[in-house]
């Protein structure tokens, strides 16, 4: 223990391994504040999706679920609910609607809440669920207007008389049911006999819900999965619908990149700072040398100081990550909205893991060049070794590899950030030092560096540069991804879905909507079950995948089209055209879990009709974009034949809310479905993503800016050195106060340049590879990088170098 | 071409021998292949009766723990080591004893500095670092002693006193010394005296 802290009282007297130890430190901070962020996030994330779920696994069937079930699931000590949903008319005052019934048991939801008000226009509250008991129910404000009734008003449901006596504003379990278009009714489960509504030939429909450790769950499923009947399905986090989990992933890959970019900082830091210490170090290991110290015993001693202040930055490291993750999360408490679950172990081990591999993979090979130093060099005046870079770099592209990949847990993206990183440095090394000697002609502007040092300069630009890149590129994808990802759900996103429309009544609702200055397409939407592939029967038997098999049990909605929807792509083959008049276009992931290729042919049973053809393209689908999309499409006119119903989707505004009750009323048969509610959930999850991106953006500043110093810092001493020659040759302090602005003012305005327009670059491949939008140049952040990096740099530079200028050249000698 | 040519000299232990030259002349080389910090390209180099010549770096390390003192020109002192620690230093390497930062201190003792010892390089006098390099240098009883320009750096009052430390210190513990300097009148205090002219060894008479 005295060895280790005498080990460390020596470290902490050298400069550089007091910058090592704050480089070290700054990262692991970085990296854990971010792990413990994100893993909590992520947490917050899985939550808010198992919350539109009402559980974290759920069983549904069209008949009563097997008791086995439930058992098995109290055993494990899983929570269990159940409901039992169906429609059923409800009526009042002698007017009659299609209600969607879910009878609810005590414990339902086991995720998510259900919040309900006492009037039709009040913001929700949240109220006990033991509330609604006995002969009441709770219903979605649209019944109460169908109806033309105000809360506390006696409903006839079924046999029984009960009172309506609240209006349910926010429900779980409803997002994963678009389709069901009939305003939500809750009842209580033991009063469901009372109704007299259910018997053997109703179309209900059963859920068991579960919820508990992620393990149990995980545990459960697997018992589960072999018992399931072809009826039954299950729906977990990752099998919940398509909206949700792009939203969660997209997520997910946010909070990633976020995370390596500090992590790309942070090892800038310790390189730079390894390489000071290792030219400073020269002169100490001849003199161990002279005194017979062997290589061995050298490296020995290095080694150990640096796993010193390694261990002391990741424990000094973890616990003010740990301490600004619960700051933070507490100032911004009303901002998130709830408490999110705590965090893991992972982000402390991937801290111990961070501070290892970089004091390893950073300081270690320059450590063991330095311990090569011939005896000898005692003697001479220029003690310091010129590094052999390649011995250097190939450990520190490797470390960073590896701590990319530790950080995202993706491999993909680790290669594609890996060799983003890569050319981005060398980019940067070659547009840097191309720039600093065109400016070389211009040495009369600043009598330090900028004629004399091009390496240390352009060390300096790339070292700067990368930290602006990487700040530059998170705000490129925040900025811009997210408002832009968002920008395709606008504020009128539809928010109704409206089907069942006839074939009949399509014009006139066309004309409605127009009368209303609403634009909707109509889709035709024809059913029909998958009965052949390649002339081939085919039943859910055939498949192990469980979504083939429902898609098999099922009935496909498709449609025909003419034109390509918007929100969907072709991925192979082409769309139909004047040369194609059949075919189907399948959506790509739909395609590869039945087992589908380009040229396949299907045929599907369309009531009773067999319809045949071969598929001529995929596309892949935006499911989040709220307008109708169809796993499969068939070419323009080929189904004319078929009875069809339409679909479109609209946005219908807060004060236009008689339109859907008016247009009922004329069109008895058009069935629709509110759903903004599911619209507001995906926008609240979107915007959780987005604010947890922002606050790792600010850590990531902090330290792009602890670079900078580092930067500075170890390039101080010939500085010193620099400024008390022009000081003995008469420089006046003003003078070299303008220079040190000049200087440092264009490095990082060079920097930034180069950075914001590499950020620009590399958000737009990102963008486009990995969140399909489409590229735009951002000029606004070019100049923002400019202003910024000139700014950041100038003013860091000058309140780096002030304090040499107020002391005598004499004293500068000395010291 | 060689800084060193045809040159054979033999130092007989205990005594004291003085290198002189002018700039260039190649009294550092000398000292350097003299103390096994580096190998002669021909020629072979024989310390406290092993061929040094023939070993490798670390072998010739191993060879100068515990039984080589160095004195620098700049003194070489490791700034973030304490004065204490500076002196323990050699004592660490060699893993010998027990009571190191006793032995330590009772080198400080030896040059007068026993108030000083948890001062940093950085916060004595010239003097006063070279003292502590004296002191690291005989801590460990070496046999032999290479010092380079010891008083180079120093004021003429401070170089005689540190002069008269070094030889007082080589005396008590029967230390081999190897003095490379400038200085004719330091030389003159040595057992013997050789003189380096463009890379050939003369051996001058003691007046």
């Amino acid at each position: 223990m005295t060895h280790l802290l005498r080990q460390w009282q020596q470290a902490w007297r050298i400069a550089e391994m007091r910058l090592l130890f704050l480089a070290l430190l700054v990262s692991v901070i970085a990296v854990s504040s971010v792990g413990f962020f994100t893993d909590r996030a992520d947490k917050a994330m899985q939550g808010e999706a198992s919350q539109l779920m009402g559980g974290d696994l759920v069983v549904l069937s069209s008949r009563p679920i097997d008791t086995r079930y439930l058992a098995y699931a109290e055993k494990l000590g899983l929570r269990s609910a159940e409901s039992i949903s169906f429609p059923s008319m409800v009526s009042a005052n002698d007017k009659m609607q299609l209600a969607q019934i879910k009878a609810v048991s005590k414990h339902y939801p086991l995720t998510g809440v259900v919040s309900v008000s006492d009037n039709r226009s009040d913001a929700g509250k949240r109220i006990a669920m033991t509330e609604l008991q006995g002969q009441t129910i709770w219903a979605q404000a649209r019944l109460l207007i169908e109806l033309g009734i105000e809360p506390s008003a006696q409903v006839q449901l079924g046999q029984m008389t009960v009172q309506l006596t609240q209006v349910i504003t926010a429900m779980p379990d409803q997002g994963t049911a678009l389709f069901q278009f009939a305003p939500h009714v809750l009842l209580p489960l033991d009063q469901l006999p009372a109704t007299g509504l259910l018997s053997p030939a109703s179309r209900a429909s059963f859920s068991q819900f579960f919820a508990g450790d992620a393990d149990k769950i995980a545990q459960f499923k697997t018992w589960l999965k072999p018992q399931l009947t072809v009826s039954e399905k299950i729906r977990t986090l990752d099998e919940g619908l398509p909206a949700v989990e792009q939203a969660l992933n997209r997520g997910k890959r946010f909070l990633g990149m976020a995370a390596l970019l500090s992590v790309i900082l942070a090892g800038a830091a310790i390189a730079l700072t390894s390489y000071s210490l290792n030219r400073r170090e020269t002169r100490t290991v001849a003199v161990l040398k002279t005194l017979g110290a062997s290589q061995r015993l050298i490296l020995q001693r290095y080694l150990s100081q640096l796993f010193v202040v390694a261990s002391l930055a990741v424990l000094l490291g973890v616990s003010i990550a740990y301490l600004v993750q619960i700051t933070t999360l507490y100032l911004l408490q009303d901002a998130i909205g709830q408490v999110l679950p705590p965090a893991g172990l992972m982000p402390i081990i991937s801290g111990f893991l961070t501070a290892y591999i970089m004091a390893l993979g950073f300081s270690a090979p320059q450590l063991w060049q330095l311990t090569k130093t011939a005896p000898i060099r005692i003697f001479q005046q220029q003690t310091v070794l010129s590094p052999s870079y390649a011995y250097i770099a190939v450990p520190i592209v490797a470390g960073i590899f590896l701590l990319m990949w530790m950080q995202t847990q993706d491999m993909v993206l680790s290669v594609f950030l890996w060799f983003g990183t890569l050319f981005a440095i060398g980019v940067f090394w070659l547009i840097a030092t191309l720039l600093l000697s065109s400016l070389r002609r211009f040495r009369y502007i600043t009598a330090l560096s900028l004629p004399k040092a091009n390496t240390r300069i352009a060390l300096l630009v790339v070292v700067f540069g990368i930290g602006l890149f990487s700040l530059l590129l998170l705000t490129t994808l925040r900025m811009d991804l997210i408002d832009r990802w968002q920008a395709t759900l606008p504020e009128d996103a539809p928010n109704h879905f409206l089907i069942n429309i006839q074939s009949n009544e399509r014009e006139a609702v066309q004309q409605l909507f127009e009368q209303q200055q609403m634009s909707a397409a109509l889709y035709p939407m024809i059913r029909g079950r998958l009965v052949k592939i390649n002339n081939m029967p085919v039943s859910a038997e055939d498949y192990d995948s469980e979504q083939a098999k429902r898609l098999l049990a099922r009935e496909f909605n498709m449609s025909a089209l003419d034109t390509l929807p918007e929100n969907n792509k072709i991925t192979q083959g082409t769309w139909f055209g004047k040369n194609l008049t059949s075919g189907f276009s399948v959506e790509e992931g739909i395609a590869k879990t039945l087992g589908v290729k380009l040229g396949d042919s299907m045929s599907f049973d369309m009531a009773g009709q067999i319809y045949h053809a071969k598929i001529s393209s995929l596309r892949s689908v935006r499911w989040d974009s709220m307008q109708p999309n169809f796993f499969v499409l068939a070419a323009p006119n080929s189904l004319n034949t078929q009875p069809k119903t339409y679909i479109t989707s609209v946005y219908i505004k807060a004060s236009n809310q008689d339109f859907i009750p008016t247009l009922i009323k004329q069109y008895p048969s058009i069935s629709t479905i509110d759903i903004g509610t599911v619209l507001k959930q995906i926008k609240t999850l979107i915007n959780k993503a987005a604010f947890a991106v922002q606050a790792i953006f600010s850590f990531t500043l902090i330290a792009g800016i602890i670079v900078l110093f580092a930067a500075l810092q170890s390039q101080k001493a010939e500085r010193r050195k620099e400024i008390a020659i022009l000081k003995s040759i008469g420089a006046s302090r003003r003078y070299l106060r303008n220079s040190i602005l000049i200087e440092f003012t264009l490095i990082g305005a060079i920097a930034g340049f180069i950075a914001a327009v590499l950020a620009v670059i590399t958000g737009n491949i990102a963008a486009y590879l990995l969140f399909d939008l489409t590229p735009t140049v951002n000029l606004a952040l070019i100049a923002i990088g400019v202003g910024s990096g000139a700014f950041l740099v100038g003013i860091a530079g000058y309140l780096n170098i002030r304090p040499l200028l107020k002391v005598t050249p004499v004293a500068l000698f000395q010291e | 071409m060689s800084v060193l040519d045809n040159i054979s000299v033999q130092i007989p232990y205990n005594t004291s021998v003085a290198i002189t030259g002018a700039s260039g002349s190649g009294k550092t080389t000398l000292l350097g292949l003299l103390a096994g910090l580096d190998s002669p390209s021909v020629g072979k180099i024989q310390l406290l009766g092993k061929e040094i010549s023939a070993f490798n770096e670390d072998q010739r390390a191993a060879l100068r723990l515990g039984n080589v003192g160095f004195v620098f020109q700049s003194f070489h002192l490791i700034d973030n080591l304490s004065a204490l620690e500076n002196v323990m230093l050699p004592l660490e390497l060699n893993r010998t004893s027990k009571a190191i930062e006793t032995l330590a201190h009772t080198a400080l003792q030896d040059v007068g500095l026993e108030n000083r010892i948890n001062h940093l390089p950085n916060q004595l006098s010239g003097g006063e670092q070279q003292r502590v390099a004296l002191a690291r240098a005989f801590v460990n009883r070496p046999a032999v002693l290479f010092a380079d320009e010891p008083t180079g750096n120093l004021d003429s009052q401070t170089a005689q006193e540190i002069i008269t430390l070094l030889f007082s210190l080589q005396q008590r513990y029967q230390t081999t010394l190897v003095l490379v300097t400038h200085d004719d009148a330091l030389a003159e205090r040595c057992h013997q005296h050789y003189h380096l002219v463009a890379g050939h060894l003369q051996r001058r008479k003691l007046s």
